[in-house]
């Protein structure tokens, strides 16, 4: 059950997107989710889907997997396509008691939600494509000239490398504690809200003592192997950006450069 | 009369996604009231997968499994009937103690059953004593200050007192010392001889399923390689060797002492069954 969580999960795979510098692909999603602030109608969005689309196909990660990581956001969809649609004012659609639809909510509304689905699953497929470790990797790499200004760069790059790596185990640690007092009669699904909060006390317990025991035994195994953090440490893969790294960021440019013609011409 | 009959379980892990794995693919078989069942396969084989399905919670993707009757995969069971039925202590059962005091830590399980306070309590003292601690002494500790031993003997202490017919241990001796280990294991045989109850032991020693077992299950890549009487398992040393097991450390001996030609007809398993046929060779000649 837990372990179907999919919003960011690595999909193995070994298509040129997975391959990919991950700094190419932090950069290209922020650009891509920059960029999608520029649209301003609907044609706009469908350059954008189209690019998107291309980019999932060529990744080979199916479609179905990628929806299946919008589920946990859907209620935030359709919270925000709600409020928009009877927030905003303009010429009365439908009218309900207090409450109209007016035209230009609905657009507002739709508009919206379209941003946020392809916003998500912009982003989910950076996840999707690479290995947390590569992306962490990546974010280091990007965050090193701040260094500069006291940024510890390859400090937060290592928390963040850590919390990623230790999410499975996490996850797997409540499995196996919710299945142990699941056989002891615990029941996590039924009753009202306080009485499902005091039942999750059986599992929150001994999951802090796991996460507390698991820190202690990582920063003994890392001690143990002479970690240090900071300036003279090598690794074992460098990062080089390649010919197909060049050849995406040319993409973007290209990209960007329509969705820009496209807002002033169209 | 079988009390538990498994038959054609197979479970999938992660079905759909490109990870998926067949965890159990096919396993049938039949335990009888009483009875005290060994498993063993090496990591992965799909040992601790087959017991989560016995007590439902994990749930097949086809197959049957039927307990005193009653089909625990059909969808309009109550959980809470399984549970009571069926005792399933995990790896390192430790890690799930989480109340104040030992006492309220094994009085969760009774308590979610739906007894009463005073039936609990009777089932806590009872409990502490058949996993052999003292009442007095511990029930009132905190569970976390306890030593590694007895932290296991209050975690399984904690099943036992929901009075399962059959109980089911993963491994009760992992990461233990040699002492707690023979405690652990005599323990459970105590439990066996007082409740009565079925018990299906997962583990990998190959000497502790030889010594204790009437029935001997064996998993290999998620199907049931063998099934048999321990005499019959561990006779099959060259299947064993294959599926990554060996022989009880006393059946290897006597193996060995085949192997250099001294005439040995009987099965030996168990280190003291050794020592009297080493006897009965040494008179002869």
């Amino acid at each position: 059950m837990i372990r179907d969580i999919t919003l960011g999960q690595y999909y193995p795979g070994s298509s040129i997107i997975h391959k990919l510098d991950p700094r190419t692909k932090i950069i290209s999603t922020f650009i891509f989710i920059i960029t999608l602030f520029l649209v301003k109608d609907f044609l706009g969005y469908l350059i954008a889907t189209i690019a998107l689309g291309t980019t999932i196909i060529i990744s080979r990660v199916p479609l179905k997997f990628i929806l299946k990581g919008l589920k946990p956001i859907f209620l935030i969809i359709i919270f925000t396509f709600t409020i928009n649609m009877f927030m905003t004012k303009g010429t009365p659609l439908i009218s309900l008691g207090f409450l109209t639809i007016s035209k230009e909510g609905l657009y507002t509304a739709v508009f919206m939600g379209v941003r946020l689905v392809l916003l998500i699953i912009g982003s989910s497929l950076l996840t999707l494509t690479t290995k947390p470790i590569n992306l962490t990797d990546g974010i280091e790499k990007l965050l090193r000239p701040l260094r500069k200004i006291g940024v510890p760069a390859h400090e937060l790059a290592m928390m963040m490398t850590i919390a990623l790596r230790f999410i499975p185990t996490l996850l797997e640690e409540t499995d196996k504690i919710m299945k142990a007092q699941m056989a002891r009669g615990a029941d996590f699904e039924s009753g009202n809200i306080i009485k499902r909060a005091k039942a999750l006390i059986p599992l929150l317990v001994p999951l802090f003592i796991s996460a507390f025991r698991i820190a202690q035994d990582l920063a003994m195994a890392m001690e143990a192997r002479c970690y240090k953090g900071g300036d003279d440490r090598t690794r074992m893969n460098e990062m080089k950006l390649q010919g197909k790294d060049v050849a995406a960021f040319l993409l973007m440019i290209v990209f960007v450069a329509i969705i820009l013609l496209q807002r002033i011409y169209f | 009369m079988y009390l538990i009959e498994v038959k054609n379980l197979t479970h999938i892990y992660s079905e759909g996604m490109p990870y998926q794995t067949s965890a159990l693919t096919d396993v049938s078989f039949n335990v009888k009231p009483g009875e005290f069942v060994g498993i063993i396969g090496h990591t992965g084989s799909g040992k601790s997968t087959l017991i989560q399905h016995l007590n439902g919670l994990l749930k097949p993707k086809s197959g049957k499994i039927i307990i005193d009757n009653v089909d625990i995969t059909s969808k309009d069971i109550k959980m809470r009937d399984i549970r009571r039925k069926i005792g399933l202590v995990f790896q390192y059962p430790e890690y799930q103690l989480f109340e104040e005091t030992v006492h309220k830590d094994i009085a969760f399980g009774p308590l979610n059953l739906g007894l009463s306070q005073e039936e609990a309590d009777m089932r806590v003292k009872e409990a502490i004593s058949l996993v052999g601690l003292d009442y007095e002494e511990i029930a009132l500790r905190s569970p976390f200050e306890l030593s590694g031993g007895q932290k296991r003997r209050v975690a399984i202490a904690g099943v036992i007192a929901m009075k399962p017919q059959v109980l089911i241990l993963d491994e009760p001796t992992a990461g233990l010392d040699p002492k707690a280990h023979s405690d652990i294991l005599k323990m459970v045989e105590k439990i066996h001889k007082t409740e009565g109850n079925v018990i299906i032991l997962v583990s990998h020693n190959m000497g502790d399923i030889a010594a204790l077992a009437d029935k001997v299950l064996v998993m290999d890549g998620g199907r049931l390689a063998l099934c048999g009487s321990p005499e019959d398992v561990f006779s099959k040393e060259d299947l064993l060797k294959s599926l990554g097991l060996a022989l009880p450390p006393a059946a290897e001996f006597i193996s060995k002492l085949k192997g250099k030609g001294i005439n040995i007809s009987s099965k030996p398993l168990t280190v003291e069954e050794v020592e009297n046929e080493l006897y009965n060779i040494l008179n002869n000649n």
